[in-house]
């Protein structure tokens, strides 16, 4: 019952924000709302058995991306956009194809026949499910190669960065 | 592991499978929409960001659906290459407002034919 609430308080906390977030004029504020969608989707997590990807997500996305992004908000001072949207017809097209994508990813979840999708028989869940240890277990077994992989690609993101913001353009 | 080992069938997820991925698909198709419709190039930045969260959503609920951690490590996955991918974005955000002064992808169309 309490996780049915939260789980109403978190999807329209959610939604709320990301409507605001594509709405809205000021670059400022919408980086501000995606925070409260991120801050809600840590509480869908945390409903969900995933305490760690809860914890990383306030960590890294909350703190580290959306700091970066209002960095870069304030050092480029970046006004807000007249007018809001594309003009002409690529505005129809989009607002036409969310429309159309929305139906169909609602058909997918709700089409009979994806048993699995059900609620089904409850999963017994281990007792660590979702805690650090458990997380770092497999990834430092089976998931260990993609593990290495994504160092190389924040190291070359990190050289990438500094040469793009290093290099003089006229 | 030990199969004794498993959390009391209190534990149950409350709220149905389809539900986590009805909200997923929301604010997926809300993030598709900004990218489409806004000329800032910050936003649309933060559009992908909401696509990608809606993304983690479903993996987190797959994962919790299955008892299998492996939606878990995705998600970390997930998010190491959206921290890579807005470091490099935001920095040729910034060369391109250095050299014109606009993050309006309406504005930048040199490539364009």
């Amino acid at each position: 019952m309490v996780v049915s609430i939260l789980f109403v308080l978190f999807t329209v906390m959610a939604v709320t924000c990301a409507l605001a977030t594509v709405c809205h004029r000021n670059p400022v504020h919408c980086a501000l709302f995606l925070v409260g969608v991120l801050l809600s989707m840590s509480g869908m997590f945390i409903i969900l058995n995933a305490p760690f990807i809860a914890a990383i997500q306030v960590l890294v996305y909350a703190g580290a991306i959306m700091v970066l992004f209002l960095f870069v908000l304030m050092m480029l001072n970046v006004r807000g956009e007249t007018p809001l949207l594309t003009p002409g017809a690529t505005k129809g097209f989009g607002i036409l194809f969310g429309i159309v994508a929305l139906a169909e990813l609602i058909w997918i979840v709700l089409a009979p026949g994806i048993e699995e999708w059900r609620p089904g028989p409850a999963p017994n869940l281990p007792a660590d499910f979702g805690s650090p240890a458990a997380i770092g277990r497999i990834l430092y077994t089976t998931w260990l190669y993609p593990f290495e992989i994504t160092s190389i690609l924040l190291l070359i993101a990190v050289i990438g960065a500094v040469v793009l913001s290093r290099r003089k353009f006229e | 592991m030990n199969p004794a080992e498993t959390l009391p069938a209190a534990a149950a997820l409350a709220v149905p499978l389809s539900a986590f991925q009805l909200v997923a698909a929301v604010l997926f198709t809300i993030g598709v929409v900004g990218v489409l419709v806004r000329r800032s190039a910050l936003i649309i930045f933060m559009s992908i960001e909401l696509m990608l969260n809606a993304v983690n959503l479903s993996f987190v609920a797959f994962a919790r659906q299955h008892a299998q951690m492996d939606g878990h490590v995705f998600v970390f996955f997930v998010m190491a290459v959206a921290a890579a991918e807005v470091a490099v974005g935001l920095a040729i955000l910034v060369a391109i407002f250095k050299s014109r002064t606009t993050a309006s992808v309406d504005e930048v169309h040199l490539l364009k034919g």
